[in-house]
């Protein structure tokens, strides 16, 4: 009988390591990924989109976002991921597909991706001109400010880019990637940075 | 080339494919064996302006119709095709 280990454990863990790397001085780029998070994708079913946004409404307390932007509540992020569709970001299990099964129950259909996508926090000095290497979306404040979403890709890779709100004074990028394309995204993403100091991380906070 | 997506906004063309040509309508099903081989392999070869197919796969994943002049590569219009997002299929 073979025993099977359930341990939940992140994609990147064989490749991410903590600390300090590439050039000397001060860390230009800060990555951290984030686990444990719950992930719930709503998708509005054929001509309910608006039946979809009431019930969003009712259960948040904000109108689900219908254009690339991100809203947040005390303890969910809405992120919108194409037409008529979203995903619901929290911790602590508040917003777990059972918890939205019944709240959409009708309008829209539910997808849990808890696992299946890996988070990475980007931020730093840094950042901009890191991500410009591998993303064509002009994330100048002007034209992506606090909120804004791009699904995109990085590295022929589809990947959901939002920025959160600023910490420290500096801009943060979030990236949700695929679980099974996390560990090239990160590689790709760690020779861009390079050059300009890492610190690398993980954390159990959403940014 | 760029391609302003109704839902995304502009973005580069590696995010999107080429489907080709938006004319062609599926024939009914007692329409007859020539008008099936004329929707499945006759195509005109547009030079000038015409509706294409393209899918943004490498964004969110939406079919557009695409109004292109293939002469000047020129892009008049871009809209949601048919049942993009939640809408209702056109009939």
């Amino acid at each position: 009988m073979v025993e099977f280990s359930w341990d939940v454990r992140s994609p990147l863990e064989r490749v991410l390591v903590a600390g300090r790397h590439g050039a000397q001085g001060d860390a230009g780029v800060s990555l951290t990924e984030i686990r444990n998070f719950d992930l719930v994708q709503v998708m509005a079913r054929r001509g309910q989109a608006g039946e979809m946004s009431a019930a969003a409404k009712a259960s948040f307390g904000v109108v689900a976002p219908g254009t690339p932007r991100a809203v947040s509540t005390a303890d969910a992020t809405l992120i919108w991921s194409g037409p008529d569709q979203f995903f619901v970001l929290s911790k602590g299990g508040k917003h777990t597909m059972a918890a939205l099964a019944p709240v959409f129950a009708g309008p829209a259909s539910l997808s849990d991706q808890s696992h299946a996508r890996v988070l990475i926090s980007v931020s730093g000095d840094k950042a901009r001109a890191m991500l410009a290497k591998v993303s064509s979306i002009d994330l100048h404040p002007d034209s992506f400010d606090v909120g804004a979403v791009a699904t995109t890709s990085m590295d022929h890779t589809s990947v959901t880019l939002w920025r959160g709100s600023d910490r420290n004074g500096q801009a943060v990028f979030n990236l949700l990637v695929f679980a099974t394309f996390a560990e090239s995204l990160w590689h790709t993403i760690l020779d861009s940075a390079a050059e300009y100091g890492v610190t690398i991380g993980h954390s159990e906070e959403l940014a | 080339m760029r391609i302003t997506c109704p839902f995304c906004g502009e973005r580069e063309l590696g995010e999107f494919t080429y489907l080709g040509d938006a004319k062609p309508q599926r024939p009914a099903a007692d329409a007859g064996e020539d008008a099936v081989y004329d929707y499945v392999y006759l195509r005109d070869n547009i030079a000038g302006v015409m509706d294409e197919n393209w899918y943004h796969g490498g964004g969110c994943r939406s079919w557009l119709k695409v109004t292109r002049n293939t002469l000047t590569h020129e892009i008049s219009s871009v809209e949601p095709a048919a049942g993009a997002g939640a809408r209702q299929v056109a009939k």
